[in-house]
């Protein structure tokens, strides 16, 4: 039994373990790196990528602290990205002494979330707020009061996303309550606001926003950035919501998940992404904005063709909450779906 | 046999050969019962351990017994700040509930005359419309739910359909419970179908010839000789439509919007935006416990029907 049991352990090992030298797992958002480029990256280094997908910071975070995930690259925003290098779940890859550090926009080296710059390079940065079906809905879009506070034609056709992440941050914008507050008076003005926004609420969704919003089944959703450049580039009437109150902000990050089976491959990929002409292209695929520098020449969404990536109002970004601040979240967000 | 005859020469002889039978047994047992022990009982263990930890402040956890999964269940700080009593989870779990024992009686009320009718057909179609029955099951459950989205959404087939016959247009049936029902009713039928066809099958017709004979009206027939003689089938096939209609998270998030919570996206929002593991752990144990109770009677209850008959 014994002899058997470790043979049988031995065998598991061997099956986890035994990863070909020319490896490489990611894990992004959904449809966020260019195929393109992935292709181009295995051919040159002779590399097996397999790219998995989620859809929310929270899924990737709580995939990590499993553990042993066997992902090489990962891509949180800013928030969790913050959380993980606290946790240690992440490595310290010596970004900063890449050739990738130098090209990042110097704005947005060394911000809050990774002051030393070695756990991360960004990949992307956008917004999110609301996007209204410009032929279903005529009416104003300055303000967040037309999505939480919705008369007439918006009533019943709003869809928001089914995590309370950025969410909640787009009502405390429009509240003026601080992101990640711990004041319970400010955070129940939140639920209050929301629970008075539910009757009006078709869905709480995060999966299929393009096409619930195209064809007019919502009439505003909440959204992200190039998405609905994306959508509209692609025919659909969609249009976003430059709200006076301003927009919630995030940036995305490769970063190396503690014990990624292809370290070295990741590295190269990470150095591979940042190129001047890959960021370029990868900009180009994702119609987000990019924090690399880019050919300038070459960038297919510029602020004429792309409004949507180049808001005037401000841009507040996701902070990472204390947990007593995410207890009063996760509270407003349960008793409003209770 | 001849061997019980002779027992004391048998018994030196049995012995060796039933260690050998007994160890042959053993081995050949083995991958079941480490597959029920690393696949089943394991990750059972790993739940109540969890449930009954200390949260980490971002999600995972830490190694100290902690009830407080538990008390939540029931009791949480309010908008104050004291303890209170908070019947919010427990209406997610009567919600829950009602939703998964809709499900199984809308199943069986549409079971149990497709399987009869299957069953007095030839043998020939017979075949064809078991296999027809199961054919959804060789698509992805998730593009099932989405085929429900396109037939009930705005511009989808029953709209247009009704629109064609005069009613207003433009109207969608998206985002209730009553798509939400829709699809689970869709997804778990035949679950519920086999298993009463299976026992329908067995049944013999002579039996329902003699209630006739015996001035049982069809009424009677139905309650006192159908339906005793296929509660085997019945019973199973509610298990399989319940069970899992408990722990739904796909139908109520796609077809409902997500409006309304239940256990499933409870527990999935515990361990994804709520980072708050133990409190989803405890309400997995909860569902787990609610599911045997309610397991344990079936099979008391069969049990007893066994011995009286």
């Amino acid at each position: 039994m014994k002899t058997y049991f470790a043979a049988t352990a031995l065998a598991l090992c061997f099956a986890t373990g035994a990863q070909a030298a020319g490896d490489l797992n990611i894990y992004a958002w959904a449809e966020s790196i260019s195929p393109a480029l992935i292709e181009k990256f295995s051919k040159e280094n002779d590399v097996k990528v397999n790219v998995d997908s989620f859809t929310s910071n929270e899924d990737l975070l709580t995939k990590l602290q499993a553990g042993s995930s066997g992902y090489d690259i990962a891509t949180p925003s800013q928030h969790f990205l913050r959380v993980m290098i606290d946790q240690g779940i992440i490595e310290n890859f010596g970004a900063s002494k890449l050739k990738a550090y130098e090209n990042i926009e110097e704005k947005w080296r060394n911000q809050w979330w990774d002051e030393t710059q070695d756990y991360s390079i960004p990949l992307a940065y956008g917004t999110a707020g609301f996007v209204v079906n410009t032929d279903q809905y005529k009416g104003p879009t300055d303000s967040f009061k037309y999505f939480f506070e919705p008369e007439g034609e918006l009533k019943g056709k709003i869809a928001l996303l089914s995590y309370p992440d950025e969410v909640i941050g787009a009502a405390q914008l429009y509240l003026g309550v601080p992101f990640c507050s711990e004041d319970q008076a400010e955070m129940k003005k939140v639920l209050d606001l929301l629970m008075a926004q539910k009757p009006s609420v078709a869905a709480y969704s995060s999966d299929n926003i393009a096409s619930r919003l195209a064809s007019g089944e919502v009439s505003a959703h909440f959204w992200w950035d190039g998405d609905s450049l994306r959508a509209r580039k692609a025919g659909s009437p969609v249009s976003l919501a430059m709200t006076k109150e301003g927009l919630v902000g995030w940036m995305d990050s490769y970063v190396v998940p503690k014990g990624a089976p292809n370290r070295d491959n990741a590295v190269k990929f990470v150095e591979f992404m940042s190129t001047l002409e890959n960021a370029t292209e990868q900009m180009n695929f994702y119609s987000h904005s990019s924090p690399m520098k880019v050919i300038q020449e070459k960038v297919v969404n510029t602020k004429e063709t792309a409004p949507e990536l180049y808001p005037e109002v401000p841009i507040t970004f996701s902070r990472t909450c204390s947990a007593a601040a995410q207890d009063l979240v996760t509270r407003v967000w349960t008793q409003l779906l209770q | 046999m001849t061997e019980s005859a002779l027992p004391t020469t048998a018994e030196t002889e049995r012995r060796p050969r039933t260690r050998f039978w007994h160890d042959l047994a053993f081995w050949g047992l083995l991958p079941s019962r480490l597959l029920m022990g690393f696949a089943l009982i394991l990750p059972i263990f790993i739940i109540a351990a969890v449930s009954v930890a200390t949260r980490g402040a971002y999600g995972g956890f830490t190694w100290d017994f902690n009830l407080a999964g538990y008390t939540q269940i029931l009791f949480n700080e309010g908008w104050t700040g004291e303890l209170e009593f908070t019947p919010q989870y427990l209406l997610i779990i009567i919600r829950t509930f009602l939703l998964a024992g809709a499900t199984t009686l809308i199943c069986l009320a549409f079971a149990v005359p497709v399987a009869y009718f299957i069953s007095r057909q030839p043998p020939g179609r017979k075949a064809i419309l078991v296999y027809l029955v199961t054919l959804p099951f060789w698509v992805s459950m998730i593009l099932r739910v989405y085929a429900w989205m396109i037939i009930l959404g705005k511009d989808g087939t029953l709209p247009n359909l009704l629109e064609i016959l005069g009613f207003q247009p433009g109207m969608s049936f998206m985002f209730n419970d009553g798509a939400t029902l829709t699809a689970m009713v869709y997804t778990a039928m035949p679950l519920m179908v086999l298993p009463v066809f299976a026992s329908i099958e067995k049944l013999d017709g002579t039996l329902i010839e003699a209630s006739h004979d015996l001035y049982g009206n069809r009424w009677v027939t139905l309650r006192r000789v159908i339906l005793p003689l296929t509660a085997p089938g019945i019973t199973a096939g509610a298990i399989l439509v319940f069970v899992p209609a408990l722990g739904a998270v796909l139908e109520p998030t796609l077809m409902g919007g997500g409006k309304q919570m239940m256990m499933g996206s409870l527990i999935q929002l515990q361990f994804g935006g709520g980072r708050n593991w133990p409190f989803g752990a405890a309400i997995a144990m909860t569902l787990m416990a609610l599911v045997m109770i309610f397991l344990i009677a079936t099979a008391l209850r069969a049990a007893r029907r066994e011995a009286m008959s």
